[in-house]
């Protein structure tokens, strides 16, 4: 490691140590544990600034950040599935004794031997750990992807399939009644008769170039062609909707983190 | 003191009674006594339909003091019981102005809302006043028993469409495999990927084709595999170099068979280097960074992206656009496209991946199912116009087959 | 510094901010097209660095924007006005801290919303990391602002289960089976807010607050579409435009990332002026929004000028 990189580690260590204790001394008086309160807010201004420090360069401090993240997170996800899926779902059903043990509320007469099917199902999964039985883990794969499968199937036929091509039966002519009514009801509202044909139309048509383009099985060409060559545009429209919405979606978290690196660490009234 | 009280209502409540005169609680409130209302009057009961058992709906006709006559009723409260006459449990209430009740239990034996199945049932619905004491008590209805149905029809439209497709699927699937030929039009991409390889082979620059984050058994990394053979095949020819920086192990196994395989079949096993389709980790952006790295360092003159990516995708296609290689990616993640297709030359977006791949592959599996989505997306058109028709013309029968009921 | 020494045209402290920063952003942004016309490489840092200060000068100088409901959010809004007091209504957590800045205030702003019309709210989340994103809204929501309501009467937080969709099915038919206890282990039966609810099938309405899996397809998958259940959703602007097929027929109404969350909220103190004082964290959020966006707007317009400029070149030679 460089000396400069040394000497740059240190100089940041010391400066958040002086900032957890300036943290320390304003909440003094207004919370109960305010030295572990600033702690946890100068740590995370840390962590926030080590992250966002990437965008600079990489280094250390992002380095050390991003380790902390993925180990935290492993952890975090370790001890949740074992809390909440066998302390909070198996155990309660399988036993009084240790629902007891694990403090949490006993279902009694709800005992049953299915219960038991998933125990020996998860059991047969952590065979994978071993070399020469690994194979044995497919069986509660199988049981894993087929029931999704199956689940899965019947609801996104109803809901993705059947439902959604229902959906697109729109009235092309809202609410029509002759020419005359229609250009004397001409208004730009969002409810309104035009904005609501337009958008009828747009469905229709948005709806049937895209299965165009997506039909694989003969060449696009003459009008076929032009349907899925304005197909692609509507798809192209929808994706840039979509990147409008992602780049909103990513400064809204930018906004999170300066807010509470201003407000929260640094204690700007905002 | 007390004693003397109770004793002495006693004595009256007896006396009272005996007399046959006097109300026998004692109330010491003005408030005029209710008359007891009309009883409701048709009671039926019967098995709630498409269900697994244990529900019953219970309708009748309203009594004659709801809404109208003295107006008394208040509500409505719904007994059941084993036997005709004796041991009626209240099992709901419905305000007035309601003609139906749905008693809807459980199938287990232990909760208090168990309701057996294929067991004689009786009835009875009392219109309440209020003063619940004074209440008008219906005939008992019964026996009636719940039980479970085999089929739920609010979702024969599911049903046929399950069928529907499964029998294309199965059609199709067993064409392809008696080898006949099935049509799949050419795609841009596919013929962009042999063009990028040629470039390569002139600049003298390697090729980086990047698996994904999936695991070997998601459809868009399998189907990245058939898509990396064909990569493969040709570069073997054209002796360039190929790097296949994987994120998963086990996709990593099988992408080592795919290149290995295509390198023999292009007549050119000795050229194959076990290194160059390579694991480094298991982690979104320590993976990321890495191929950042290759990129940067080996300046490949095309980037090929094929299968599941999440929020790496713009890192991975910006950095190779600074690098000025050719970028060709395809994959089924919606939320990814749009910034493949801005970073990249060309893009399979969605089922594009998964025709490119049975194009190349010619796998029977495939090949039908692809076939097999075409004509369901045929079908689509056909019912989208013939629902439009028939929403524009107000024929309600036909959107009413699409209505799916639980 | 007191109003009445200030001149009558005297500028504050945050208009000046304002007219700064907006001049540092415009000379900058003069300045990257004169290099980009030249030619010249623009290093990727100073990209970064207009994004920074355009999103940190409307946070430290802030600036409100008036918003108006569109109808997708608007419906969202009327159905729980149309809700008599007294119906239950069940929110779901179903984000992690990683989402909360986008959709925290969707989840607080509803909440404020239900509990001032006198519904009754349960809580719960598809999402481990959700209850810890409830237990903000418990502090900064419902303890402050309704000191009156009482936890198990007006609203009740039964936590996580694992399963996913998995417990999604299991609730359409029966709450008590997955959840047979509230948070603090308090039974099922002596929750005042589940009287006379079975299964997700007698809610009066169902809103989903999330943006990753599972979230609000899985609550219209599994729980709207077999139960019949009114489903709203406040979605993480990523998923918002993927969400827009279920809207109206499958889904009543969404509030796509932060600028749905900040048209609730004024929606919100437009009909009850007494959250006027209330944090309304999305409304404040649309300065930097507004201001990023136009920078990003400026450099595509730049990016396409280059671009063009380019091409004539090519096309002459």
């Amino acid at each position: 490691m460089k000396k400069t990189t040394l000497i740059i580690m240190a100089g940041v260590t010391v400066l958040f140590l002086l900032s957890w204790i300036i943290k320390a001394l304003a909440l003094e008086g207004m919370q109960e544990d305010y030295i572990k309160k600033a702690f946890l807010v100068t740590f995370s201004a840390f962590l926030t600034l080590s992250i966002l420090s990437f965008l600079y360069r990489d280094n250390p401090f992002y380095k050390f950040a991003e380790h902390l993240f993925v180990g935290v997170s492993a952890a975090f996800w370790m001890s949740m599935g074992f809390w909440s899926t066998i302390v909070g779902n198996l155990i309660p059903r399988l036993s009084q004794n240790l629902s007891v043990f694990f403090k949490v509320h006993y279902i009694p007469g709800d005992f049953n031997f299915r219960f038991y099917i998933p125990v020996i199902l998860g059991l047969l999964l952590l065979m994978r750990l071993s070399r020469n039985y690994g194979w044995i883990s497919r069986w509660s794969l199988a049981f894993i992807v087929g029931t999704t499968a199956g689940l899965n199937f019947i609801r996104y036929l109803r809901s993705d399939f059947i439902k959604q091509i229902s959906a697109t039966f729109v009235p092309l002519l809202v609410d029509w009644q002759g020419t005359g009514h229609f250009f004397s009801n001409l208004d730009l509202s969002a409810s309104g008769q035009l904005v609501m044909m337009l958008a009828n139309w747009t469905i229709f048509l948005g709806v049937m170039s895209g299965i165009i383009y997506f039909f694989f099985s003969k060449e696009h060409t003459g009008m076929f062609g032009r349907a899925s060559r304005f197909g692609i545009w509507v798809l192209m429209i929808t994706f840039g909707a979509s990147f409008g919405y992602t780049v909103m979606g990513r400064i809204s978290l930018l906004v999170g983190r300066i807010t509470f690196l201003f407000r929260d660490w640094l204690g700007f009234n905002i | 003191m007390r004693y003397i009280l109770i004793i002495f209502s006693l004595i009256l409540i007896t006396f009272s009674a005996v007399i046959g005169q006097v109300d026998p609680v004692v109330t010491d409130s003005l408030a005029p006594v209710p008359a007891p209302p009309a009883p409701v009057t048709e009671v039926a009961v019967s098995d709630k339909a498409n269900d697994h058992g244990h529900a019953l709906i219970i309708e009748w006709k309203r009594s004659l003091d709801d809404g109208a006559g003295s107006n008394a009723v208040m509500l409505y409260e719904i007994f059941r019981s084993e036997f005709p006459d004796s041991a009626f449990k209240m099992v709901g209430s419905v305000p007035l102005g309601n003609e139906r009740f749905e008693d809807i239990g459980t199938i287990e034996k232990e909760s208090r809302d168990y309701i057996p199945d294929n067991t004689n049932l009786y009835y009875r619905v009392d219109a309440v006043t209020i003063d619940p004491v004074v209440r008008t008590s219906s005939e008992v209805y019964g026996p009636v028993q719940s039980y479970s149905n085999w089929f739920h029809k609010g979702r024969v439209p599911v049903l046929t469409a399950v069928l529907i497709f499964g029998a294309l699927m199965v059609y199709f699937v067993s064409v392809a495999r008696k080898g006949t030929e099935l049509y799949v039009r050419p795609l841009a991409g596919i013929a962009a990927v042999d063009d990028a390889i040629g470039r390569a082979t002139e600049m003298g620059r390697p090729i980086l084709y990047i698996l994904g984050l999936g695991t070997a058994d998601m459809i868009s990394t399998i189907a990245s595999f058939t898509i990396l053979s064909r990569v493969a095949k040709q570069v073997a020819e054209y002796q360039t170099e190929l790097i296949v920086p994987c994120y998963d192990p086990i996709v990593m196994t099988v992408a080592q068979e795919v290149v290995k395989s295509s390198y023999l079949d292009a007549g050119h096993p000795d050229n194959y280097k076990e290194d160059s389709v390579f694991y480094i980790t298991t982690n979104q952006f320590a993976y990321v960074a890495a191929v950042n790295g290759i990129m940067l360092r080996d300046l490949p003159a095309t980037n090929v992206y094929m299968g599941k990516f999440y929020a790496e995708s713009l890192i991975l296609a910006e950095t190779g656009a600074v690098a000025g290689s050719i970028q060709i990616a395809g994959t089924d993640e919606v939320g990814q496209l749009p910034f493949f297709i801005v970073a990249c030359d060309y893009t399979l977006i969605g089922e594009e991946l998964y025709a490119a791949s049975a194009y190349l592959g010619r796998e029977p599996i495939m090949l039908g199912s692809l076939k097999a989505q075409d004509y369901a997306k045929a079908a689509v058109i056909v019912l989208m116009i013939l629902g439009l028709l028939a929403i524009n013309v107000h024929l309600n029968a036909f959107i009413e087959i699409f209505k799916v009921v639980d | 510094m007191t109003s009445h020494l200030m001149p009558p045209l005297a500028l504050t402290l945050v208009d000046i901010g304002r007219i700064l920063s907006l001049a540092v952003i415009a000379g900058g942004l003069l300045w990257l097209f004169l290099r980009a016309i030249k030619r010249k490489e623009v290093e990727r840092r100073v990209i970064f660095l207009f994004i920074f200060v355009s999103v940190v000068a409307p946070i430290l100088f802030p600036t409100v924007f008036q918003e108006k409901a569109t109808p997708i959010v608007k419906d969202v809004f009327d159905k729980i006005e149309s809700l008599p007091p007294g119906s239950v209504v069940l929110l779901s957590y179903d984000f992690d801290p990683a989402m909360a800045p986008e959709v925290q205030p969707m989840a607080d702003a509803i909440s404020r919303h239900c509990l001032v019309r006198g519904l009754k709210i349960i809580y719960m989340c598809l999402f481990a990391t959700g209850q810890g994103q409830f237990t903000s809204t418990l502090e900064n929501v419902i303890k402050p602002e309704f000191p009156d309501k009482v936890n198990l009467v007006d609203y009740v937080n039964i936590g996580y289960k694992a399963g996913n969709e998995g417990v999604l099915n299991v609730i359409i038919t029966d709450f008590k089976k997955m959840f047979p206890t509230d948070v603090d282990g308090v039974p099922y039966d002596s929750i005042a807010v589940f009287k006379g609810i079975r299964s997700c099938k007698d809610l009066d309405l169902v809103i989903s607050i999330g943006g990753g899996k599972p979230g609000i397809k899985e609550w219209i998958l599994f729980v709207g579409d077999p139960g019949n259940v009114p489903i709203a959703s406040g979605v993480a602007a990523v998923v918002a435009p993927l969400m827009y097929p279920y809207y109206p027929a499958q889904m009543l109404g969404m509030l796509g990332g932060i600028k749905g969350a900040a048209e609730y909220e004024s929606e919100l103190v437009h009909h009850y002026p007494q959250f006027k004082n209330s944090p309304t964290p999305a409304l404040l959020m649309m300065g930097p929004q507004t201001l990023a966006h136009l920078v990003i707007m400026a450099f595509i317009v730049i990016g396409n000028i280059l671009y063009l400029l380019e091409r004539k070149k090519g096309r002459k030679r």
